[in-house]
This record gives structure tokens, C-alpha cells and sequence, in this order.
């Protein structure tokens, strides 16, 4: 044996006892156990639906029928010259949507939670309310208040202004893409809000102390320090916007305006049979998309110590004496809950008081009636769901945001090598279509080992897999915010991980938490697209009822519904901001 | 008295021998089922009406009915799903021509020839699905309170005319499935020429295209645009709520017809039979009827005006392929 026969000979001992004292000293860490469990779980609820959508991709056949390998799906829906337009205008609505959501949720949350504007904690309960209607009803709304024909608004313009045609047309792009950026406006709001809580007023007050106004505190401090949770708003929106149907179908359809998902609905999900393997190509299309916006958001997040705020000296965010400007702000808070809320929930309130859908006349008077809350109050079908969504709503909502707490504070704060894989698999399932990620569930668990199909589990795993991103997002734009030196404080005193994570870190991501807690709840009391494959008649919640009372024309009965959510949610909203502000106490 | 008692056993023994095997069937199907503690239906028949068939049978046999409620394409997809998987929920498929014809060939469902069938006429029996139950029928509708009786459409022709131009709303042909078939199948009303040329001059008047028929009825309603086509019994149903809606009397309607199979894997299998036993009589039918549906029985008609003239013809069946290819066609014409 050689010299260098000797040397390659004993090598391996070597390095095999180099990697298990490697993975010995990994193991012996908390740390790395939580990542273990946490990456594993994330993996498993991401990747296996997510497989059979991949495969689904590649195959000519449906699952669970033998098929031939094949990439005429991905030519099908990526060689029509016809699609790029659309990608175009796709781009352009989700820009618009999501910029605009951005601008009002900043100027709505900069108001409530930085300005001594009057009625401020009103404006701040009511502002989540859009995201408990379902979006369908929100369309639905803007089009009674401004079609060109008959619209509620443009009609008062006719009538009190003696013009002839109303000015606002909904049926155009800037109509669609308004009406959109309300819907996302709650989403955006939640996160900007929960950074603003957030902030470390020392940084503002050095920059007055140096001389500069309010507004060049506002522009040269305040909006970098929040930048993250902008981008982070932002980068969800955007998505969403680009994957929502129900907007354009209502708006851009009539409109003769075609977007990206419309063309996938005609060529692939509303094709007769659907088309689930090409829905499949375009889904894996739209996941590239996101998987791009994802890493160019988490470079943009990289340099996490220059947005920490939060330290260890204490902080209140100190609120802007705006003068007699308050009233202003509060004016311009009002504005935007009239668009949000008070004129979605009139019209819906209309709606449920009509014995049918329509223009209000005086004759309307003598007509309306409370039979659509009485068949609320008296169906046991309606109180099961309601049952039912509750318990989804806040189980899911619970267990996302403690996978979500520990996923984001292993992305942020640790520098274990794969953690940038756990974002990138929470967003895998997220970027697929509602239905098509839908259709993956249902294939991925319908012959499940485990018996958890037909039952309420699987709608819950499913909601926590499409919906974790929610909650990570909210947690994470907190997190990075919160400085490392109160961390290293604790475990400078000998606290080890668990005390570290539940003393120091819950306590300042709180905001966040509660953020995400939030939104996740008012997702959950109406989510459908995915329930609708995957719950059994006897485990119906709230969203699939309200998607077949929609299909059977009876929008009273869905209004007084939606209503009734509104208020439940409210009451869920209110209870954990008192809990979140006497946890603080 | 012989002669009476005679006569009554006479009577008696009649009637009961003239019910015995529908009678004595039921009765054994429905004891069967009361063990298997219900029936599980997969469907997208309106919940309104679903609803009462079911709470109907529930108080004759004492058997509950689960509902699935979806869209024709969403119910196939998800009993195509379960029983690819070997694994179907569900006893009873409830829903119209095409996707039931698809999931025969899939060999989804197990042959049963209810007594009840028999009720049916020899045209409405489809050889793989058994009886066509109802029609819906897609026709025009007009908001009267907008146009007057006497200035509305009298023939399918006439909503073409420059004076509906902007005034019409109907489900996109580029879209919505069931108004692509309802396009494609006009020959048969008007022939091939008439109707290409028909074609071309409704996508001329610019039609608001909206998602599918209620949206476009809906719209009818609320007085946003007069003219829709759309199902003609939503005149019935919005008219109950006191929507103003009439419809133009064609003479000819086209549509879809509905039908209802057995799994072959049904879990409740005599569940099942019972209920399809019971939907498929008289008495549900006339439930249903009353709700504005036409449902295959001589003499029952829905309570819309002139609904005993409404003579029904069957689109035309098309497959994936040909679906595809007349949703471009139509791209082509209306989307221009």
C-alpha cells in the first residue's frame, strides 16, 4: 500500500468521526431539536401536497390513473403568445393593488398609532373588519355603489349634482385595481401596525433633538425603520393580488379586461372537465414568480441589525402632538373606513334587509324583512358552522402562530446553515392558486395513512399549510426589529433557550403575534377554496355554507352571515387586544 | 252481507296487490337504511331544494341525508378524486349530462333500476344514467319594470336589434361552460347558417359578459341591465322575492337535463336506493316542480306563466376537446 493509498485509507475513519462529533455537538443545542421538529413539520405539510401538484405537472393523466411522463403541460401554458400581454396587465393590477393597500394601511396605521388624532382606538378596532367579509361581497358591494348604470354614488352625483352619467365607471382597470387594494388594505394595515408598536422612540427624538420637524422624522427615520414590514405588506399583497379570481371575474370580466387568472380558469380550471394537469403547470409558473419576490425580500432584509429598534433600554412609541393637523388626520382616518368598511357593510346590510338584490327605490321600504337573520338564528346547519369555523378559526389560528414564531425566530436569529429553506417551504404551497393548491391537498391526503380525511383535522392542516406565510410574515417584521443584545443579555444571566424564547422574545414579538393571530382568525371564519375539496357534510364550516347559499343566489342569507362573522370577530380582535395590552401591564 | 264482505276483500286484496312490490321494496330498503344510518349525496342541486327533498324523505323513512352541494365540474372532480383513491364518501351523485356521462365511463356508478323510474317517459330515460328528473332551461330574460311586455324581444332574433345594443348580459361563452355548449348548440334551434350568422351579431351588441347565469339574472334584478340570458326559472324564484322578471316566450328552449346515479362503492347502498326511490317519485317531483324547476312528469309543470308551452330541446354533448376548441372560437368573436 502506497503512502497515499495509507493516507486515503484511514481518511474516512476520520472524517466520520469529525461529522458525528459535528452532528453530536448540533444535537447537544436546543436550538437544534426545535429546528429539527419545526423544519420537519414545516417540510412535511409543504412538500407532500405540493409533490403531487409537481408530478401532476409532469403527467398526462389524473391522479390515480396510470399516465405517461410528459412536459406538453408546461408548453401548453407557456408557449401561447397570448399569455405575456396577460402577464402584463397581471402585473400592473397586482402593482397597483398592492401599492395602493400599502398607502392607505401606512396612512391609516400612521395615524392610529403615532398621532394623538381623536377616535384613533376606534379607527384601529374597525380597520380589520374588510378582512372578515368574504372579498366576493366586497366586489359585489363596489359594483351596486359604482357601475356606470346604475350605481348608488354615481346616482347621487345625477341627482344632486344635475349631471348626466355618473363619473366613476368600476368597470376598468382603476376600478379593479381599487377595488383590490381595499380588499388587501386590512393585511397590510396589520403589519405596518405591528412595526409601528414596535419602534424604539429614542431614534426619532435624537433627530428632533438635532433639529429636524416632525415630517423629516417621519421620512428620515420612521419609514426606513418600518421599510421591512412596507416590503413585507407589500410582497403579500402583490402575490395576492396577482392569485385573486373573484375580483376580476366580477370587475374585469364585464370590463372585457383579461388577467392571468382568468386565462387560467378558461384554459384550465373552468375548462370542461378541468384541466388539473395544466393547472398544475401554471401554478408551478406562478411559484417561480413568488419564490423570486420571496428571496429578493429576504435579501432586502438581510442587513437585520441595522432595522433593530427594539432594545433593551425600554420603549413606548411616543405619540406626534399633531395640533389643530388632528383633526385632519382623524378626517382622513374616517375617509378611508368609509371606503373599507361603512359603505361595504351599509350595502351588505341592505342586502340582508331585501327580500332580493337590488336598487334601493322608496318603495323598498314597505319590502324589507329580517328573514334572512331569521333563517341565521333558526338553521342548525348555520349554528354547526358556525361550531365549526370557530373551533378551525382559533385552534389554526394558535397553532400557526406558534410554528410560526419558532420558523421565524430560527430564520432570523439563528445561523443554522438550511434556515433559509424553512421560508422558502412555507411559501411553496402559498404560491399555488387556491385551487389548484386545493386539489393538491385532496390528492395528497384523500388515501392519507392516517385516517384524517373526511374530517375537520385535515381542513385544519390544511389552513395552517396556506396559511402559515401570514403569520410568519407578521412575526418576522417584528422580530428583526427587536435587538439581539436582549437575547444575549438573558443568556449572559443563565437562562438557557425555552426561558430566552418565552421570557424574552414572546414579550417583544407580542405585537406580531397577536398581528398575525388576528389575521389568521379573520381568514380562517370564511376561508373556502381550500375547505371546499376537503371537508365532509358533516364537518361543514362557515365558508363552504356561504360559497353554496353565493352559488344558490341568496345573497341575504350570505350578507346576514357575513355580518353575523363580522361581529363574532370583532369580539375575537377585541379580547386579544386586551390580552395583548394586559400582558404588557 | 257475504256480497259486502266479499266485496271489500275484493277491494283490499286489489289495492294491496297493486302496491305490494313498490311497497313491499321500500319497506325493506328503508329498514336496511335506517341501519346504515344515512345517505351521503354529492351534488349541485340548489340547496333550497335539496333541502326539502331531503327533510321530505327524512320524515317518510326516518334516514338522514348528508349534502355535498358544488358546481357540476367541482362535484366530478371530487367523486373522481375518491374513487380514483379508492376511497368514495359518497352514495349518490346528483347533477346534469355531461360530468354524469363522464363518471359512467369512469365506471363510477352501479346500475339500479328503481321502481320509480317507471313513472318517467320512454325520451326522458337515458340508457346509461336512467331518467332525465329535470330540465333547466336557459331562455331570455327582461326586467318588466324597465321594458314594457308589449317592446320586449318576441323571438330569439330580435335581442340582436340595434335597440338592445349595450342592454344585454350574458354568462361569457369564453368561460362559463354551460353557455359555451347552450353557443355551440343553436343550429338546433335555427339552423347551422342562421345561428352562425346569430352568433356573430350578439357578440356585435356587445353583450356585458359576467361570470355565469345567476350573476347575469342578478344584474336583470337590480335594474343594471334589462336583458340577460339566463335560466327562465329564476323568473319564479327572484319573481317570489318581488323581482320584476318575465320571459320572452320562444316556444323552443334549450338546456341541460339532470340526472342522478348510485356508486358502485356507495357505503350506504340501501340508503341510497331508498332515496333515489323517493327523489325519483311523484311526490318529490312535485316538491320540486313548486321551487320553478321542469321535471320530467306529464302534468307537472313549475308555477312560471306559460310553462306547459316551454318545449324543451337538449344541447348538444361535447367533449374536453370539443369544449376547448369552441372556447377559442368564441374568444375569437366575442373577446374582439
Amino acid at each position: 500500500m502506497s503512502a497515499d493509498e495509507r493516507a486515503l485509507a484511514v481518511e474516512p475513519p476520520l472524517t466520520s468521526a469529525w461529522s458525528r462529533s459535528r452532528i453530536g455537538s448540533f444535537l447537544s443545542q436546543p436550538i437544534s431539536w426545535v429546528f429539527l421538529i419545526v423544519g420537519g413539520i414545516i417540510a412535511f405539510l409543504s412538500l407532500y401536497p405540493t409533490f403531487f401538484l409537481f408530478y401532476g405537472s409532469l403527467t398526462d393523466a389524473p391522479l390515480g390513473v396510470p399516465g405517461h411522463f410528459t412536459v406538453q403541460n408546461y408548453v401548453r401554458a407557456y408557449s401561447d403568445p397570448e399569455a405575456y400581454p396577460l402577464l402584463l396587465n397581471s402585473f400592473i393590477f397586482g402593482i397597483g393593488a398592492s401599492g395602493l393597500s400599502v398607502i392607505f394601511a401606512l396612512a391609516l396605521a400612521w395615524i392610529t398609532i403615532r398621532t394623538n388624532a381623536p377616535f384613533r382606538r376606534i379607527f384601529e378596532l374597525t380597520a380589520i373588519i374588510p378582512n372578515i367579509l368574504p372579498p366576493i361581497l366586497v366586489s359585489i358591494s363596489w359594483v351596486m355603489l359604482l357601475n356606470p348604470s346604475n350605481g348608488l354614488i354615481n346616482g347621487l352625483f345625477v341627482k344632486f349634482l344635475g349631471m348626466e352619467k355618473g363619473p366613476f365607471n368600476i368597470y376598468s382597470l382603476p376600478g379593479l385595481i381599487f377595488v383590490e387594494s381595499l380588499i388587501l388594505t386590512p393585511l397590510a394595515f396589520l403589519i405596518v401596525a405591528a412595526a409601528l408598536k414596535s419602534m424604539d422612540p429614542s431614534m426619532e427624538e435624537s433627530a428632533k433633538t438635532l433639529g429636524s420637524n416632525e415630517f423629516g422624522v417621519m421620512r428620515r427615520i420612521t419609514f426606513p425603520l418600518i421599510r421591512p414590514a412596507i416590503l413585507a405588506a407589500g410582497t403579500l399583497n402583490f402575490v395576492r393580488a396577482v392569485e385573486s379570481f373573484d375580483t376580476p371575474a366580477i370587475i374585469a370580466l364585464p370590463a372585457r379586461i383579461e388577467v392571468f387568472t382568468t386565462k387560467i380558469w378558461r384554459e384550465a380550471l373552468g375548462s370542461f372537465p378541468t384541466n388539473h394537469n395544466l393547472a398544475a403547470a401554471y401554478g408551478v409558473g406562478i411559484l417561480a414568480v413568488a419564490l423570486v419576490f420571496v428571496y429578493l425580500y429576504r435579501r432586502f432584509t438581510s442587513q437585520v441589525e441595522s432595522f433593530s429598534t427594539v432594545t433593551g433600554k425600554g420603549f413606548r412609541p411616543h405619540q406626534i402632538d399633531l395640533g389643530p393637523w388632528r383633526y385632519g388626520a382623524s378626517g382622513i382616518a374616517l375617509l378611508l373606513l368609509v371606503m373599507l368598511v361603512v359603505l361595504p357593510i351599509l350595502v351588505l346590510t341592505l342586502v340582508a334587509i331585501l327580500p332580493y338584490y337590488h336598487v334601493p327605490t322608496w318603495e323598498t321600504w314597505h319590502r324589507l324583512t329580517l328573514d334572512h337573520f331569521r333563517y341565521v338564528w333558526v338553521t342548525p346547519r348555520v349554528h354547526k358552522a358556525f361550531v365549526n369555523s370557530l373551533f378551525l378559526a382559533l385552534v389554526g389560528a394558535t397553532v400557526c402562530m406558534v410554528l410560526a414564531s419558532l420558523a421565524s425566530y430560527i430564520t432570523v436569529r439563528t445561523k443554522i446553515a438550511a434556515r433559509g429553506v424553512i421560508e422558502g417551504l412555507v411559501f411553496i404551497p402559498w404560491a399555488f392558486p387556491g385551487t389548484a393548491m386545493a386539489l393538491g391537498l385532496l390528492w395528497a391526503y384523500v388515501d392519507f395513512p392516517i385516517p384524517v380525511y373526511a374530517t375537520i383535522w385535515i381542513i385544519l392542516i390544511a389552513y395552517v399549510t396556506r396559511f402559515l406565510p401570514y403569520g410568519l410574515r407578521a412575526v418576522t417584521s417584528t422580530i428583526i426589529q427587536v435587538h439581539k443584545e436582549l437575547e444575549e443579555a438573558s443568556i449572559v444571566c443563565g437562562a438557557g433557550f425555552v426561558a430566552t424564547f418565552r421570557r424574552v422574545l414572546i414579550p417583544m414579538m407580542r405585537p406580531g403575534v397577536i398581528a398575525g393571530w388576528i389575521i389568521l382568525v379573520t381568514i380562517f371564519m370564511r376561508e373556502f377554496s381550500a375547505t371546499l375539496f376537503l371537508y365532509s357534510p358533516g364537518s361543514e364550516p362557515l365558508g363552504p355554507l356561504l360559497y353554496f347559499l353565493y352559488l344558490d343566489g341568496m345573497r341575504g342569507r350570505v350578507a346576514a352571515i357575513g355580518l353575523v362573522i363580522s361581529v363574532i370577530s370583532v369580539i375575537l380582535i377585541a379580547i386579544a387586544q386586551r390580552y395583548s395590552r394586559w400582558e404588557s401591564n | 252481507m257475504l256480497e259486502r264482505i266479499y266485496f271489500w276483500f275484493v277491494l283490499v286484496a286489489g289495492v294491496t296487490a297493486s302496491v305490494a312490490p313498490a311497497y313491499g321494496q321500500s319497506t325493506n330498503l328503508i329498514a336496511a337504511g335506517k341501519k346504515e344510518g344515512k345517505a351521503v349525496v354529492y351534488g349541485s342541486l340548489e340547496s333550497d331544494a335539496a333541502d326539502k327533498a331531503f327533510s321530505a324523505f327524512k320524515s317518510k323513512s326516518g334516514i338522514d341525508v348528508e349534502y355535498w352541494r358544488a358546481s357540476a365540474t367541482k362535484v366530478m372532480d371530487r367523486a373522481l378524486s375518491e374513487y380514483r383513491a379508492g376511497k368514495p364518501l359518497f352514495d349518490i351523485i346528483l347533477t346534469n349530462d355531461n360530468p354524469m356521462q363522464i363518471m359512467f365511463k369512469e365506471g363510477l356508478f352501479a346500475k339500479y333500476d328503481s321502481p320509480s323510474a317507471k313513472e318517467f317517459t320512454k325520451e326522458s330515460i337515458d340508457p346509461n344514467l336512467g331518467p332525465r328528473y329535470r330540465n333547466v332551461v336557459i331562455g331570455v330574460v327582461y326586467n318588466k319594470e324597465i321594458i314594457k311586455p308589449a317592446d320586449a324581444p318576441k323571438t330569439l332574433e330580435d335581442i340582436v336589434k340595434p335597440q338592445y345594443r349595450g342592454k344585454l348580459v350574458m354568462p361569457d361563452p369564453t368561460q362559463h361552460t354551460t353557455t359555451t355548449q347552450w353557443v355551440a348548440s343553436l343550429d338546433k334551434l335555427m339552423g347551422k347558417e342562421k345561428a352562425d350568422k346569430f352568433i356573430r351579431d350578439l357578440a356585435a351588441q356587445k353583450p356585458i359578459l359576467v361570470e355565469s347565469l345567476l350573476p347575469a339574472v342578478e344584474r336583470v334584478a337590480t335594474g343594471e341591465t334589462p336583458v340577460a340570458i339566463t335560466y327562465i326559472k329564476y323568473v319564479y324564484s327572484l319573481g317570489q322575492k318581488g323581482a320584476p322578471l318575465d320571459y320572452v316566450r320562444l316556444g323552443k328552449f334549450m338546456g341541460d337535463g339532470h340526472y342522478l346515479g348510485l356508486g358502485n362503492k356507495a357505503p350506504h347502498p340501501n340508503a341510497a336506493k331508498a332515496f333515489i326511490d323517493y327523489f325519483l317519485g311523484a311526490e318529490n317531483m312535485a316538491i320540486i316542480a313548486k321551487l320553478g324547476e321542469f321535471v320530467n312528469r306529464k302534468g307537472i309543470y313549475p308555477p312560471l306563466p306559460d310553462a306547459d308551452k316551454v318545449q324543451f330541446v337538449e344541447m348538444h354533448d361535447l367533449d374536453s376537446k370539443q369544449f376547448a376548441e369552441k372556447k377559442k372560437e368564441y374568444q375569437q368573436i366575442f373577446l374582439r
